[in-house]
């Protein structure tokens, strides 16, 4: 299918705009669109619509470009594909403003007013938090891709699931036994002080001293803070290895200054390229974090091993093996998330096609179909790798990668596994009514 | 309980982020902005300020109204009757149209719709530059206008209002603007956007049906009567003749300013500072808001719009006291008795004018450099149906300028250029109008001493907010 502006195709550019989706689902279904099977084995030729919550303005906008531009990328491939059932899948894009109490609106916006199958695609966590009593309330299947713990956590309902990404406890947990084996095991934290900081603080405290590891200095720095280097004589001579965590705006500074303090003699320093998604490794001041590590959701730079699944998903989204977009090489992509969008909506496909899916008296089934899958193997659909899905907390597992800043590239030195970022089941939705 | 990327603010947000408010997130470049030797170039800037201070009290008098004497550089036969006006004006408001019924019935993501894309970011960012530097385009695309008179609306109202109610009802609709841009949860959205406009288009043309097209857009019309205030800065004016001179050479001829007018010049520069504040740690911090997890628009509608009316409030009495100061000075010192704080207050307000313009350039150049990307790439496709009008889909959408601190760094210094510009020439307008003002020199120097205080603030606190780490 021709590529428009923006790395989005002809079909989310009509998607997008109501009223034309059975128009858009006439032509696929007649086989117009170049490249499309066709959809002339379906008993309704109307499209499957599935709501994407975008954070299009607001302070996740970076994130909802390429969240965009995913989820056009692999609605375009199911739709090539022969569709869902039959069915042309047609996206239907509402901004939620990064806002929870906007992002409820838009999911009332999608059951009530454009008609959707289901909603999808949220990343940040207080607008899951804030859409999610709606989507309970609408009866909407909500499928998130924001890695909060919020769904296993056991807050939320039975409608909201994330089966396309990993959660933060289950990434943080499973860095444990690398830190422990290769890096150090006398291990100083710097954080935020707040929610995100505490809980990297305490999920990853409790797994490293499982590993025989300890910290031996927790150092919260107040997220108003743009300068840290008095903060850096508090880090014990005794550490092994940093875990920094550090976002916003200073995360660059904070960078530089570590450099400035430790020089050459520095201990080993791991954090995770939340603290750098989209920014180029390497930016002027980033020069100290050669051959440090980083927790990387999917690997930024196509490595020597690339799958040929991988291979594919990254020239479907538009990237290029330095993970920057195809049009502009400084522009990086948010590569270490997006894939969710990718596999979460496969596995919307497949429940659907699993539960005979026709029409929103079906939702239930759909959910039921979800809950009820297990392991995924690594694929075109999985081009992040396996995955393990818990229908009972409605969380996914999967693997993560550790990679090694090297000659300005992200390495990729280990792949934790499934079971290392398993942890005990802190809810089982699969109690709860519908 | 684990609440992961409401924490997350990403170093580099891209700058689509948050039109037309542009917050935090179109502050994509801050991380490098931050490695930017900030405090250094504040320093430089501001004492360039108060250089042009110095500079321009030590010039003989009548030097500064020289300088603002426009120069005539072509006779025209006749001035020119600009018929075509009334056309473009109509076209203009059939454009505004489709845009509606593109914003009603088009594509739901803002930023693939044409409507918020051209009201924020062709009209609100640009053409209010353009109006306050190149030439007046609102007279040639005022959707009101040429529609009125097409259709013989407007010439003979049934409705006569004595006297001169000053630009008091526009004053009031233009916070109400401000309060939406800043404030509303969703301005961006297509249907929201696309009521707004119609109703406020629809209410304007009542208006301008029941009390005439001059009262109407002269006194109450908001963006008519912010327009023809930023005419007063453009160095080009074409009637008879064509004249050129410097920038506000129209503002500073001696004219009767209008409380209501003076107050309007504030209430720009307050509306477009807090537009800037609100962004920043700094605010956020004060209303409580952690800067690395902002909670979103909704949670904070009412202390925005807080501040926006104490923003306005405060700048009125620090004015208010800056002119006070010099008056007295003026009246006691150098015995310009015939000096009234009243007269002053209104004289001298028109000088703040150039630094809000000045705000506005710097405030959305970040922003406007993105934007204007997603609205030519849509503009190839309006309707969503898969169409590359003008080859515009050649247009691609990335922000990796954001991401390289060469072009953030020349980004920067372009935004503090045009703050510490528009200071220098309030500074210029300031001196001509304490010329106009006082007889001695001792007065003239005297009259300015608070309101120079003020710009010297002002200019600090520009440069401040470009340099300071923002979260919303």
């Amino acid at each position: 299918m021709p590529k428009t502006e923006n790395g989005k195709t002809q079909i989310s550019r009509r998607g997008a705009l109501l009223g034309l989706g059975a128009s858009a689902g006439a032509m696929a279904a007649t086989g117009v669109l170049p490249g499309s099977l066709g959809f002339a084995q379906a008993q309704s030729s109307a499209p499957i619509r599935i709501g994407f919550q975008k954070h299009a303005t607001g302070i996740g906008a970076a994130y909802g470009r390429w969240y965009d531009a995913t989820t056009t990328a692999a609605v375009k491939r199911i739709n090539d594909a022969g569709g869902i059932n039959g069915r042309p899948v047609e996206v239907i894009t509402e901004d939620d403003g990064t806002d929870p109490s906007r992002g409820a609106e838009v999911l009332e916006k999608f059951a009530n007013q454009h008609e959707c199958d289901v909603a999808f695609g949220t990343l940040f966590s207080h607008v899951v938090i804030g859409s999610a009593p709606r989507a309970g309330e609408l009866k909407l299947p909500y499928f998130v891709v924001s890695e909060g713990h919020h769904v296993a956590s056991g807050m939320l309902n039975r409608y909201t699931l994330q089966p396309g990404i990993t959660d933060v406890k289950s990434q943080v947990i499973s860095m444990a036994p690398f830190v422990a084996d290769n890096l150090g095991k006398k291990v100083t934290m710097i954080f935020p002080d707040f929610a995100f900081g505490h809980d990297h603080r305490d999920f990853f405290s409790e797994a490293i001293e499982a590993q025989g590891g300890e910290v031996v200095a927790k150092i919260a720095i107040p997220p108003t803070e743009t300068t840290f280097t008095r903060y850096f004589p508090s880090i014990p001579r005794e550490t092994e290895v940093i875990y920094h965590v550090m976002v916003g705006p200073a995360v660059l500074t904070f960078v530089k200054e570590l450099g400035e303090f430790f020089g050459p003699n520095r201990p080993e320093l791991f954090g995770f390229i939340d603290s750098l998604e989209a920014v180029d490794i390497n930016s002027t001041g980033l020069e100290f974090l050669d051959g440090t590590y980083f927790w990387e959701g999917m690997p930024r730079y196509a490595q020597a091993n690339q799958t040929d699944a991988e291979k594919a998903y990254r020239a479907a989204v538009g990237v290029d093996d330095n993970g920057a977009s195809l049009d502009d090489p400084a522009d990086v992509a948010t590569y270490a998330h997006m894939f969710g969008c990718w596999e979460t909506l496969n596995i919307i496909k497949r429940g659907m096609e699993s539960a005979d899916y026709q029409g929103p008296q079906d939702r239930t089934k759909l959910i039921e179909a979800v809950e009820a899958m297990s392991d995924m193997p690594e694929s075109e659909d999985h081009p992040q790798g396996a995955k393990r899905f818990n229908g009972k907390t409605h969380q996914t597992f999967g693997s993560q990668y550790i990679s090694k800043v090297t000659d300005g590239k992200l390495v990729v030195e280990h792949v934790a596994s499934i079971e290392d970022g398993l942890y005990e089941d802190e809810v089982d939705y699969t109690t709860q009514a519908f | 309980m684990t609440r992961f990327f409401n924490s997350l603010t990403p170093v580099l947000v891209a700058a689509l982020a948050c039109w037309p408010e542009t917050a935090a997130a179109h502050a994509g470049d801050q991380g490098f902005v931050l490695l930017l030797p900030t405090t250094f170039y504040t320093i430089t800037g501001t004492l360039s300020v108060v250089a042009s201070m110095v500079l321009v009290t030590c010039l003989r008098r009548g030097v500064a109204a020289w300088m603002f004497t426009p120069r005539s550089v072509l006779r025209l036969p006749s001035a020119p009757e600009f018929r075509v006006v009334g056309l473009t004006s109509v076209f203009a408001t059939v454009f505004l149209m489709v845009l509606i019924g593109i914003g009603l019935w088009g594509p739901n993501d803002p930023q693939n719709n044409l409507l918020p894309l051209t009201f924020w970011t062709l009209w609100w960012m640009m053409l209010y530059t353009v109006q306050g530097t190149l030439f007046d385009v609102w007279r040639w695309i005022n959707p009101w206008t040429g529609i009125a008179k097409l259709i013989g609306v407007g010439d003979d109202p049934p409705i006569r209002v004595a006297g001169d109610p000053g630009v008091w009802p526009a004053i009031g609709l233009f916070v109400l603007f401000q309060g939406f841009l800043l404030a509303d949860i969703a301005p961006s959205d297509p249907k929201r956007l696309a009521y707004i406009v119609l109703v406020y288009w629809g209410l304007t043309f009542i208006g301008i049906a029941l009390f005439g097209r001059r009262f109407w857009l002269r006194h109450v019309e908001c963006i008519t009567v912010l327009f023809n205030l930023l005419s007063l800065l453009r160095p080009l004016e074409i009637t008879e003749q064509v004249r050129i001179g410097l920038p506000g050479w129209r503002a500073v001829q001696d004219r009767r300013t209008g409380l209501s007018l003076s107050l309007l010049c504030l209430t720009v520069l307050a509306a477009g500072s807090f537009d800037g504040v609100n962004e920043t740690f700094w605010w956020l911090v004060q209303i409580g808001i952690n800067p690395l997890e902002f909670p979103g628009r909704s949670a904070v509608v009412n202390v925005t719009l807080f501040g926006l009316g104490a923003s306005i409030a405060l700048l009125v009495a620090v004015y208010a006291v800056a002119v006070w100061v010099g008056v007295r000075a003026a009246r006691g010192l150098a015995k310009e008795t015939d000096v009234s704080f009243a007269e002053s207050f209104r004289a001298f307000a028109i000088t703040l004018l150039p630094i809000a313009l000045g705000y506005h350039v710097a405030h959305y150049l970040v922003s406007f450099l993105v934007q204007i990307r997603v609205t030519l790439s849509t503009a190839a496709d309006p309707l969503a149906r898969g169409w590359d009008l003008f080859g515009l889909s050649a247009v691609k959408v990335t922000t990796g300028f954001l991401n390289t601190p060469e072009t953030v760094k020349v980004i920067w210094l372009s935004q503090a250029g045009v703050v510490i510009l528009s200071h220098i020439l309030a500074v210029l307008m300031c001196h001509q109008i304490a010329e106009r003002t006082c007889r001695s020199a001792k007065g003239v120097i005297l009259i300015q001493a608070g309101i120079s205080i003020l710009m010297i603030a002002y200019t600090v606190f520009g440069l401040w907010l470009l340099a300071s780490p923002r979260g919303a």
